[in-house]
Order: structure tokens, then C-alpha cells, then sequence
């Protein structure tokens, strides 16, 4: 095809208009563990699944949801390496925007500044493209917001979503699940409720992540107890 | 010398300064606004060396009115205090900025609030305060006449009170002031003395 062509360079657009790496490095995405977020009336909730290569790993130093801020966190689906990066550079410009101002970042805001850092990666030579797409969930002045970054740096507010490898089946299963008027606990289910649908295997505390995020606007990763009480309920 | 004066009431910050604008020993103008918008409910009193009042304020008040554009909200009265400081302070090690500074504003949510910065980057919220040789004569005479329910009237008959004082005692006490209001409708003249 044609498009091959021009897949060798990141910054060299191909005849149709795409950026074939872009293209490719949101397949990296789609390849990856399935993420999801739900955007409550009085809160957040992001989880994943814990996906680890062998049971000989020790599961409880594998953290995939991370914490950018006291009230914003962030989960992914793609390559874990890549997320660390940003994480890093995420917590920097928070921090950065705390020394300025001595008011914690807007969770818009550091959204856009994320996306930005990911678009610059897709215009300078001899980088390529983040191979993982975000999703950001944060509580403040405007409220609860879940957001989704892609490797293109393209950023939108969700009500719910997901990523990751059976992000379809699981957008199917939330458009029919969601309503404006859920609840932060609600949401958690439902969230569990979603995972469970492409899982292979018995959910547990230790094989899912979930984080959480209500008014008090704390943003908290649940232990593994938690969870697994969570997921008593739900079933 | 620059006199400022300002006072956190009950849901305002009055602000006084002095309308004079001159050069060593020559009265250029008499009728000097040297109260300075930052936004609707932001003003910046800034006292010292001319060129870099003017061109301190003019940074600042680009960058904030920046931020409101790119992020379309406005940045708190407390963001902006420590905003200005930190230019302050990034400055001061290379080619400082002299200048004292009053911060007045007025939050919907948090309500007034008033911040004294000076040109070593010195940050204090404060009730009442001021800069200038003037202030030294009025600082001790606020004390005694703030409290915490203050209202717009008594705080114009504090700041009355004082620029009588610093007319009484103050060599070269300016002959005009101009006071200020900041509350929920944003900033407006009071009073020409």
C-alpha cells in the first residue's frame, strides 16, 4: 500500500493526511490491557486490569494507576514505560504551576499541558509518539472530569470511556450502563461490572486496579481489600 | 515619595493613594491615577522606581490577563499575590525590581483580600498596611481604629483620619488622593480628597 510508503518518518505526512506512526502507535494502545473511566455526579472512578506476564511476579509492586496530584490521577493502556515518562513530567508541571500560583492545577489544565507534551513528540525529529493513550480523572472547582489523552495529543472530556484492548465491547456496555445521575458508588460498580465483561478469568483485588476519586477530592488508589469488597457487592 | 495606603473591610478592600506624579524637586501632574487595574476585581498600587513601576505592573497584568485567555477563567486574588512575588524573587538576584506593592481583590468564593509585597519579594497578607513614608503615620492610627466588621464608611473616615495625619507631620506631604473601592462589583472611585 501506498500508506507504507511513507511510514518511515513520524514527521512526514503520507497522501491521505495521516501520520502513520500515530496510526501505528495507537495500535500499540489497543494492544494493551484495557482501561476504563466513569464520570459520577459527585465523583470519579478509573480502573484497569492487572494483566501481569507470569504468577511468579509480585503483583504488589506493579502500580499501574498512578497519582499526578493529591486530586488528579491517571491510569493507561499501552507501553508502561511510556506512562512512567509522562507521569514524571505530568507531576513536574503540577508542581511547577503549585510554586507559581499556590493553588493546585486545574485538572483541564494540566490535561492540556500532558497533551501538548505528547503533540511535541509527534513533530521533532528523532522521537516517536508516546505508545500510550491516558486516561486523567480529577476533581476541583468545576468538579469531577475524566479525560482521555491519545498519542497524538488530541484530549477529550469523557462521561465514561475506554481503552486498551476491548475498549469497543466495554464502550457498548457503558453507553447502555451510563446515566447522568450515577453516584460515585454506582459508578464503581458499574465499572467493575465492565471489566468483568472482556476479563478472562475470576476478577480479584489483585488482578484489577481501581482508583477513586469523590468530594473530598482526594484521589485514592483502592487496596486490594477494597476491591475485593467492591467486587462482593457486585456480584 | 508614593503614599498607599490599603484596609480589608467586611466584603471590600478600600485602597488610598496619593494623585501626585513628579520628578526629583518638579510637580509634573497633580491629578495622577496610580490605582491600577489587574482585572474587573484586581487592582495593584505600586510604588518606587518609575520605569520599573510601570514596567513591572504592565508585566504582570499581560501575563494574568494571558491566563484568563488561555484557560477562560480568571486567576484568584491569592494566585496573582503569589504570582507577582515569584517575579519578584526571580528577578531579584540579577536585575531587581524596585518597587513596594499593595494587592487588592475581591474573590466570589473566598471573598477580600489585601497583600503587601516589597522589592526583596516579601509577601504578607495583611488587614491594613501601606507603603511610603506616609504609612509610618497612619499604620499605628488604623490599629487602633480596624476591626473585623469594618464598612465602607468607616473605612473612608480611617483612611480621612490618616491623610490628615500625614499632612499634619509629613514634610512633603502630597496635596491630593484619590481612594478606591474593591467588592463583589468590582472597583470604583470613592472619593477625590
Amino acid at each position: 500500500m501506498a500508506e507504507s510508503q511513507y511510514s518511515f518518518s513520524l514527521t512526514t505526512f503520507s497522501p491521505s493526511g495521516k501520520l502513520v506512526q500515530i496510526e501505528y502507535a495507537l495500535n500499540a494502545v489497543a494492544a494493551g490491557a484495557t482501561s476504563l473511566g466513569i464520570s459520577a455526579t459527585d465523583g470519579v472512578v478509573i480502573a484497569t486490569e492487572k494483566k501481569l506476564p507470569s504468577t511468579l511476579v509480585d503483583e504488589t509492586t506493579v502500580q499501574k494507576i498512578m497519582t499526578i496530584t493529591p486530586s488528579i490521577g491517571v491510569v493507561y493502556s499501552g507501553m508502561g514505560p511510556d506512562f512512567r515518562v509522562l507521569v514524571r513530567r505530568a507531576r513536574k508541571t503540577a508542581q511547577t504551576y503549585f510554586q507559581t500560583y499556590k493553588e493546585h492545577i486545574p485538572v483541564a489544565q494540566l490535561v492540556r499541558e500532558t497533551a501538548a507534551v505528547m503533540q511535541e513528540f509527534t513533530q521533532t525529529g528523532g522521537v516517536r509518539p508516546f505508545g500510550v493513550s491516558l486516561m486523567m480523572a480529577g476533581y476541583d472547582d468545576n468538579g469531577p472530569q475524566l479525560y482521555q489523552i491519545d498519542p497524538s495529543g488530541s484530549y477529550f472530556a469523557w462521561k465514561a470511556s475506554a481503552i486498551g484492548k476491548n475498549m469497543t465491547n466495554a464502550k457498548a456496555f457503558l453507553e447502555k450502563r451510563y446515566s447522568e445521575e450515577v453516584g460515585i458508588e454506582d459508578a464503581v460498580h458499574t465499572a467493575l461490572l465492565t471489566l468483568k465483561e472482556g476479563f478472562e478469568g475470576q476478577l480479584s483485588g489483585s488482578n484489577i486496579e481501581v482508583g477513586v476519586i469523590g468530594p473530598d477530592r482526594t484521589f485514592k488508589v483502592l487496596s486490594e481489600a477494597e476491591v475485593n469488597d467492591y467486587l462482593q457487592e457486585v456480584e | 515619595m508614593d503614599f498607599f495606603v490599603g484596609i480589608k473591610g467586611k466584603d471590600f478592600v478600600m485602597v488610598c493613594s496619593d494623585t501626585s506624579a513628579s520628578h526629583s524637586i518638579i510637580s509634573i501632574k497633580q491629578d495622577e491615577d496610580k490605582i491600577v487595574p489587574i482585572d474587573d476585581h484586581k487592582v495593584f498600587c505600586i510604588a518606587g522606581e518609575a520605569g520599573d513601576r510601570v514596567n513591572f505592573s504592565e508585566y504582570i497584568i499581560a501575563n494574568v490577563k494571558l491566563y484568563a485567555l488561555r484557560n477562560e477563567t480568571e486567576l484568584s486574588t491569592k494566585s496573582v499575590a503569589n504570582y507577582t512575588r515569584g517575579e519578584l524573587a526571580a528577578a531579584l538576584r540579577s536585575s531587581p525590581y524596585h518597587c513596594n506593592l499593595l494587592l487588592a481583590g475581591y474573590d466570589k468564593e473566598t471573598g477580600p483580600a489585601l497583600y503587601w509585597m516589597d522589592y526583596l519579594a516579601t509577601l504578607n497578607k495583611i488587614n491594613t498596611g501601606g507603603t511610603g513614608y506616609g504609612s509610618y503615620f497612619t499604620l499605628s492610627l488604623f490599629d487602633k481604629m480596624w476591626h473585623p466588621e469594618l464598612t465602607p464608611d468607616e473605612a473612608v473616615a480611617m483612611i480621612e483620619a490618616g491623610i490628615a495625619e500625614v499632612k499634619k507631620r509629613l514634610v512633603v506631604a502630597p496635596p491630593h488622593y484619590i481612594i478606591k473601592i474593591v467588592d463583589k462589583d468590582g472597583v470604583r472611585v470613592v472619593k477625590n480628597v
